[in-house]
């Protein structure tokens, strides 16, 4: 009983700032969630992580921590995306908006899976000791490309690979749990059987997130199409289309 | 004298008999419903992931919780506790009480039943409906019911199956009732990290080395003792890995999928009715103390039967004791629903 209460008060939707996905997930990213993205390569999951990271930023005023892999954070972008909000009208208080909003979204760049592991600690801990006030506090915890730094791990018959992974995304979900977070992140596709693809990663990893989204996009256009591959408690098959 | 109480009986085996099938009565508990369960015994629920496994916990849950009856309206529920212990940490509360509070209305008959359901949302707008349909004091009285412990590593797991006799003491007396159900969300979560450290070597011998084979001893010695005193219906989800005895089949399948023009063909694709193989990971200590053991899988979504659309049918199996059929249910938001 006391979870209930807990999650009603805590954990807040998310909205992710594209109104195609947040009626699909029936309000957003759900605080407490570990949300997976997979999808073939440029078929928007950097963009809609983007997206999210500008919307919790300025709507929410929350903090965002972007683990980014591949040199993907595009602060141009983002400001893009804040400045589509027409919530301001003076230019002055654009650009103060923009300053602030910019410096609440924190990029680190890593390249190992040891490296994304020290600074997921280190956010712990200063989530721990420190008392947070209602702005500063991180909400959005965004890993983008998780499968690059798990892929090189996996693989051959040993156990410590997968345990490695195992013990990662059991600490997301400690950390988002424990600290109100939302997590997000993203995985690629592999060819499996038959030419099909098939989300990378692997049967171990399949239990780890609480919502797994399929993103595919049309070639040449920009429309996306998102399918709900696993979800809590919505039956998967969903589907939506919406664009960028 | 003293001695004489020794030798003397306690019950002969009539009055036994008729004692234990009172307190330990059999259950039956859709979509398990072939096969009847008493307290005392442990059913693992097999199947990739995702399958619809912690629904079945969830609607047996829910199943116990609810009271037998309430201020005249009978409800049919066993009244006790669930201990449910979260290994995989993924589970959704709203998700339980979405499923209660459909089944509380269900019951008391209330004419909401239908705008209930068209309102899909489960973030509170819909408790804010005028006439609500379920007893507030009811729910709550019900979720009261639900313990819940979470634990993300073996270590944590361990020491909750230590210390769970006496949470469960505690427990039966502010509640005033036993629990009936031991629930454990994926048994198998901690397979690979308990794997990786046993070929770490640690440098001192003294202490014991935690191994994926030590602690599987321990928790199945555990959760022995716990069932001697407290008798318990064991509920155990597992992931596992579907063998490939069936991938020709799924070639074939996809390949009929790819000319239907749904986007969601990645689906995972299952052979028919044949017998799936699956690769059993855990150590045979686990194996021999799981006493049924039913498969669970998710089936194609046939394009024609529109009825299920956006609605995954899942097939499930019993495996121990072997029974040679298969049912079919899908999962709606009142619960898990038996269709064949």
């Amino acid at each position: 009983m006391e979870l209930l209460e807990d999650v009603q008060q805590n954990k807040q939707v998310l909205s992710t700032g594209c109104e195609g996905i947040d009626m699909l997930l029936q309000g957003g990213l759900c605080v407490g969630h570990l949300t997976e993205l997979v999808g073939p390569s440029s078929s928007g999951k950097t963009q809609i992580c983007l997206k999210v990271a500008s919307r919790v930023a300025t709507r929410y005023m929350g903090g965002v921590v972007f683990i980014d892999t591949g040199n993907s954070f595009s602060p141009l972008r983002i400001a893009h995306f804040i400045n589509q909000i027409p919530d301001t009208i003076f230019k002055e208080v654009e650009q103060n908006i923009l300053e602030k909003v910019m410096s609440q979204i924190l990029c680190h760049s890593v390249f190992d899976i040891f490296a994304m592991l020290d600074v997921v600690h280190q956010l712990e801990y200063s989530l721990r000791s420190q008392v947070q006030t209602g702005a500063d506090q991180v909400r959005l915890l965004i890993v983008d490309s998780i499968s690059s730094l798990i892929t090189p791990i996996l693989g051959g018959s040993g156990p410590h690979g997968r345990a490695l992974m195992i013990s990662a995304g059991f600490l997301l979900k400690k950390l988002a749990h424990e600290h109100n977070l939302a997590v997000v992140v993203t995985n690629h596709m592999v060819g499996g059987e038959g030419g099909i693809l098939k989300p990378a990663l692997g049967e171990s990893w399949k239990s780890i997130p609480h919502v797994r989204l399929l993103l595919s996009r049309d070639p040449g256009s920009s429309i996306c199409h998102m399918s709900i591959l696993k979800h809590s408690y919505m039956a998967s098959g969903r589907a939506a289309r919406f664009m960028i | 004298m003293a001695a004489r109480g020794w030798i003397c009986t306690d019950e002969s085996a009539k009055e036994m008999l008729s004692r234990v099938s009172a307190e330990r009565s059999l259950m039956l508990l859709p979509p398990l419903h072939r096969v009847p369960l008493r307290l005392g015994n442990v059913v693992e629920i097999a199947g990739p992931s995702p399958s619809a496994k912690t629904q079945i916990l969830i609607q047996a849950a829910v199943y116990c919780i609810l009271p037998k009856e309430w201020r005249g309206v009978h409800y049919g529920g066993l009244e006790h506790l669930v201990m449910f212990i979260d290994l995989d940490c993924r589970f959704d509360i709203l998700r339980l009480s979405q499923s209660l509070k459909h089944r509380l209305m269900e019951t008391s008959g209330s004419g909401n039943k239908v705008s209930w359901e068209q309102n899909d949302d489960p973030w509170g707008s819909g408790t804010e409906e005028p006439n609500i349909g379920y007893d507030e004091e009811l729910f709550a009285a019900c979720m009261r019911r639900f313990l819940y412990i979470r634990c993300y590593d073996s270590f944590e797991f361990l020491a909750t199956l230590k210390t769970l006799h006496y949470r469960l003491q505690r427990a039966r007396e502010t509640h005033g009732v036993t629990a009936h159900f031991l629930m454990i969300d994926s048994i198998g979560a901690f397979y690979w990290v308990d794997r990786a450290s046993t070929s770490l070597h640690l440098e001192s011998n003294s202490r014991k080395r935690l191994s994926l084979q030590s602690v599987s001893e321990t928790v199945v010695e555990e959760i022995r003792k716990l069932l001697l005193v407290h008798p318990m219906l064991v509920l155990a989800t597992k992931a596992t890995i579907l063998g490939d005895t069936y991938s020709t089949n799924e070639v074939k399948r996809t390949s009929m999928n790819l000319s239907s023009n749904d986007p969601s063909n990645l689906r995972t694709v299952t052979g028919g009715p044949q017998k799936l193989s699956y690769r059993e990971f855990m150590p045979l200590v686990w194996q021999s103390f799981v006493t049924h053991r039913i498969l669970v899988r998710a089936a194609d979504d046939d394009p024609a039967n529109s009825k299920y659309q956006s609605r995954s049918i899942f097939l499930s199996e019993w495996l121990m004791p072997s029974l040679n059929f298969s049912d079919k249910f899908i999962v709606r938001d009142a619960g898990v629903f038996v269709v064949s």
